[in-house]
């Protein structure tokens, strides 16, 4: 979820009027955000829906929160001026990177906030509403240093030049891709073409190479600029224009003129940015039976004016129409929820549910709680550690070969403590027996939890059992102890089991006996010197484990 | 000293022992064991303890003494050759040939010989050529041995009676390899002062009276893991509150944890730094085709649901990936898919994997309980009604509020915030109703609320612990000492 940091004074200029902390923080719970810090008049706001781009400056939040406390209601008009500039589309970005929007914003006063807030805005709104930069990438230029009409075509990688941000010699788009810290970032975004997108002027200038780095020259946005042209690129022609819409929306906020652009692409020309607000319509009994309160019908067109809709009723329905920037109706369900917050969920009253339905828990978690009042009866402490695990502890430390065994693994430890998921138990509790030595003897304890194996058979490859492990540590930590263990466990639970000479690494010579019952196995036995030595505990050690 | 302390920290065998010593005459653990009645190793063992306790003192004495050896003890039974040799020529009328007396005698070749030596070095026979050849006769001088009066034979037996032995004839036993000597430690034990005190405290209270207050040895017992029993009284409580509970599965299908839940597969929140992937194994198997058709259908156009779905390619490589389970909400999934009753109600404690770095706010692993109540005429009031009651069932609060939400398989979402009588305001939940998209081609008539709690930081309240790590406490003292959690 995207933080998005604001000035309180800004906000409240905004909207027009001042703010408290409290204020704020309560009013931007509508907008789904969440006050995480606050230093001075800086505050950082967590904003959970990753689907609402337009929420992700100050300039949009103060939008939203402008219609919960005023009367300014409905969808805000911007005034688009019309511009005589041309954006001329190749054919030949068609495989690459299709499509292009834009809009020059003249009138532009650069302060400190807006100048904060923009670029957080595009790189926000790249992340999340972008996909990285692969949905939409956007750039911003000094409009006052380019010549129109603008281009936007493809070369071959050594065939254009131009400085990238924060360099200071040209470098062609291969040495880019390669050399250039955020060209190696993106790189992937143009794996496999042999022409990369540029973006320039009619006189060849250089704006942009999409999606990956502005030029250094003309690609940038600072205290002394006074027109700005935003640019956004990407694969998909309405992401394109929303995307353009949150940025050209955010700057019209400020109050600077917007002009839009002619994109002309081979076969057809569009005019962005495009403010013509989208439609949705809405049954208005499925409104009532979702909320499940008796909501009038001049209830439901006031809720969505409040939430930014303009709303008509027309039969059993509502049409809507909603801002240019915003692509998250997906459903009438996300209309319903804009008029559940309207309403306040703080004024909602909570029903019970009638319906009478049966409790019960599953036959695996009623077998483990057996087995634990079992292991509890035997005087035993039950201990927890984690199922995933270093692969060292589940070999080598109790003498197997890392080679031959195999593990769930994970692609992307944290830490190569925590890099696989056992196999078996007893290992986790020698290591817990390592850890307290300074407690008094004996020990004796249990644990009962998954442990995992890899089972083609499986849907999920894995199979995943619950064992049981006992360790005794100390007197009377003998084999025919941990045998007497095993007796009392099976005949309470009213089991036989069949026990065989086995061989096992960690266990002694002739003190251990692999277990079956019926088709659960396990094994006892004392636990061996070397093994014991690697966990550096010092006095005899019995275990049991067995699935269960 | 707290002579009550310590007259009640005697075991029974320590109040015997102290009981047959005396303050004048020293006694051995031998002494001990015959009047207290106990085992010898018990005396022993006794007396070093009260030894400990300062209330007696041992005194050790150290004496060598003579012990038979098995050459020693078959003479003693059967005679000393040198005996049996004259006896022998005695019965055989004091005189005979040296042939016959051997016979007589059944000696052994050394025996005979070294019988022979010594008869002939105390003059009990002269020796004499004949033609017959070495004939042999008895002195008189043999009179004393034949009447049991041979000064070796004397001390053979008064070793084998521990009495004292001159030592000329201590010499010829060790000599002559019938006896040995043996070093022997006597410890002897004297009641000391404070045992003195001690023992008539122990006569005059008796000995079925110990003083009450006095210390005792500690019991460890079997015990549970005290956040497990957290964790099952969470469960008792939904079981309570008509849920069945649902399968706990650590390694999942992105298709569970990602898919079904309505979220796209280029979303940012299923890269690699928010969830964990497997290298081994990596791929996994999916349910029906229908349903995998379904899902693909309503992530890319809506599927017919009145949705515009996310508008993009779906693949049906991305969802089979294996991962572990990154929240709760993925059991809600599978048992959608796997078929639900309606109405009803189903919750899952599940134990999930994120990347974060372990510290005393975040565990490598951790525990979600999730839930969702499925019926045909589900509505908002129901979400916040179910909410309320798991905040007050579940989380101790006294009061709730709602607040949107963002979740990409609810909407509406709620977070439902509670306040605890200690802990103030907290979040304590992620709610919805179940997306359109997710729930419709599943085939399920109805709605879904769903619900999902981060259980861990209750618990760590729960169980009076500040730092969360130690819900999976590696440390047995703290666990010896935990309490057992109260049912409320």
């Amino acid at each position: 979820m995207p933080n998005v940091n604001v000035s309180l004074k800004d906000i409240g200029k905004l909207v027009g009027k001042k703010l408290s902390v409290k204020e704020f923080k309560e009013a931007v719970l509508y907008a789904k955000g969440e006050v995480d810090a606050i230093e001075g008049d800086m505050i950082t706001v967590d904003m959970k829906d990753t689907n609402r781009p337009d929420l992700l400056s100050a300039e949009g939040l103060a939008r939203e929160i402008r219609s919960r406390i005023t009367r300014d209601r409905g969808i805000t008009k911007y005034k688009i001026r019309k511009g005589n500039i041309e954006l001329l589309v190749d054919k030949n970005v068609a495989n690459i990177r299709p499509y292009i929007a834009a809009a020059i914003v003249k009138n532009v006063k650069v302060t400190e906030d807006f100048l904060i807030q923009i670029i957080q805005l595009q790189e926000k709104v790249c992340l999340t509403f972008g996909r990285k930069r692969k949905e939409a990438a956007i750039g911003l230029y000094d409009w006052t240093k380019l010549k129109g009409p603008m281009h936007y075509r493809a070369y071959k990688p050594r065939e254009k030049k131009f400085i990238p941000l924060e360099y200071k010699v040209e470098m062609d788009l291969e040495e880019i891709l390669e050399d250039h810290p955020t060209g190696r970032e993106y790189k992937h975004l143009l794996e496999g073409k042999n022409k990369y997108p540029i973006f320039e002027d009619n006189n060849g200038v250089v704006a942009s190479m999409p999606p990956i780095i502005n030029s250094q020259i003309t690609g940038k946005v600072s205290e002394n600029t006074k027109e700005v042209l935003v640019e956004v690129t990407g694969h998909n022609q309405e992401r394109v224009n929303t995307a353009l819409n949150v940025m050209v929306s955010a700057l019209a906020e400020r109050g600077f003129d917007i002009y839009s652009v002619k994109v002309r692409y081979p076969n057809r020309t569009v005019i962005t940015p495009d403010f013509t607000p989208k439609k949705v319509s809405v049954n208005l009994d499925s409104i009532r039976s979702f909320s499940g309160m008796d909501l009038s019908n001049k209830q439901i067109v006031e809720l969505l004016q409040k939430a930014r809709y303009d709303a008509k009723i027309s039969g059993k329905k509502v049409v809507c129409q909603y801002p240019s920037y915003r692509q998250d109706i997906l459903h009438p369900v996300d209309v319903i929820e804009d008029v559940l917050i309207s309403y306040g969920y703080g004024n909602i009253e909570p029903t019970s549910i009638e319906s009478a339905t049966i409790g019960s828990e599953r036959i695996e978690t009623k077998q483990v709680d057996l087995a634990r009042d079992i292991c509890v009866g035997l005087g035993l402490q039950e201990i927890l550690t984690y199922t995933m695990t270093s692969k060292k502890k589940q070999t080598e430390t109790i003498d197997l070969d890392p080679e031959k065994e195999k593990f769930v693994e994970i692609e992307n430890p944290m830490s190569e403590n925590y890099a696989i998921f056992r196999k078996r138990l007893f290992p986790e509790l020698l290591e817990f027996l390592s850890k307290n030595k300074h407690n008094s003897y004996p020990q004796k304890i249990f644990e009962v939890g998954k442990t995992l194996e890899l089972d083609a058979k499986s849907e999920t490859g894995v199979n995943e059992k619950n064992t049981l492990c006992i360790i005794l540590i100390g007197k009377g930590a003998e084999f025919n102890t941990i045998k007497s263990v095993l007796d009392a466990i099976t005949s309470n639970k009213g089991e036989t089991y069949s026990l065989k000479e086995t061989q096992l690494p960690f266990l002694e010579k002739g003190k251990q006996a692999e277990l079956a019952l019926g088709k659960r196995k396990g094994f006892i036995g004392e636990v061996s010197k070397s093994t014991l030595n690697k966990f550096g505990l010092e006095q005899k050690t019995v275990v049991l484990e067995l699935e269960i | 000293m707290d002579t009550g302390k310590i007259a009640a920290s005697l075991s029974e065998i320590e109040r015997r022992t102290l009981k047959a010593l005396d303050k004048g005459k020293g006694k051995s653990p031998r002494d001990i064991s015959e009047e207290a009645k106990l085992p010898i190793d018990s005396a022993r063992r006794a007396l070093q303890w009260l030894k400990e306790k300062s209330l007696i003192d041992l005194s050790e004495r150290k004496e060598k003494s003579l012990k038979l050896m098995p050459a020693g003890k078959s003479s003693l039974r059967k005679g000393l050759p040198e005996k049996m040799f004259v006896e022998a020529l005695a019965e055989l009328n004091g005189k005979a040939l040296m042939g016959a007396v051997r016979k007589k005698s059944q000696l052994n070749t050394p025996e005979y010989h070294a019988a022979m030596g010594l008869a002939k070095r105390n003059a009990w026979i002269s020796i004499q050529k004949t033609d017959k050849g070495i004939e042999l006769e008895l002195t008189g001088l043999e009179k004393d041995l034949l009447e049991g009066k041979y000064s070796l034979e004397k001390a053979l037996r008064a070793t084998e009676g521990k009495e004292s032995v001159d030592e000329k004839d201590k010499g010829e036993l060790l000599k002559r390899g019938l006896a040995e000597e043996t070093m022997n430690i006597e410890r002897t034990a004297l009641l000391n002062a404070n045992g003195e005190t001690i023992l008539k405290q122990l006569e005059s209270v008796g000995k079925r009276t110990y003083n009450v207050q006095g210390e005792v040895p500690r019991i460890f017992i079997g015990k549970k893991q005290p956040y497990i029993q957290f964790l099952n009284q969470l469960r008792k409580k939904l079981i309570s509150l008509g849920f069945k509970e649902m399968q706990e599965r650590l390694i999942v299908q992105e298709f569970y944890n990602f898919d079904v839940l309505f979220q796209p597969q280029n979303h940012p929140a299923r890269s690699w730094t928010d969830t964990y992937q497997l290298k081994q194994p990596t791929f996994g198997r999916l349910p029906d085709k229908k349903i995998v058709a379904k899902v693909k259908a309503a992530h890319e156009n809506g599927g017919g649901t009145g949705s515009r779905g996310w508008e993009y390619k779906w693949d049906e490589k991305i969802a089979s990936r294996l991962m572990p389970c990154a929240h709760g909400t993925t059991a809600d999934a599978r048992q959608l898919v796997e078929g639900v009753d309606v109405p009803g109600k189903y919750f899952v404690i599940n134990r999930c994997y994120r990347p974060d770095v372990l510290d005393a706010t975040h565990l490598v692993e951790f525990n979600q309980l999730d839930g969702f109540v499925v019926g045909e005429d589900m509505n908002f009031r129901h979400l916040l009604g179910i909410l309320k009651e798991i905040a007050i069932e579940v989380g101790g609060a006294e009061e709730v509020k709602f607040f949107p939400d963002y979740y990409p398989f609810t909407e509406p979402s709620v977070q439902l915030s509670a306040k605890h009588p200690q802990l103030g305001w907290v979040e304590l939940a992620g709610a919805g109703i179940f997306r359109p998209e997710m729930i419709e081609p599943l085939g399920i008539k109805g709605r879904a609320i769903a619900w999902g709690l981060g259980i861990d930081r209750l618990a760590a309240f729960k169980l009076g612990i500040s730092d969360i790590r130690y819900l999976f406490a590696q440390d047995l003292g703290w666990l010896r000492d935990s309490k057992m959690v109260k049912v409320d």
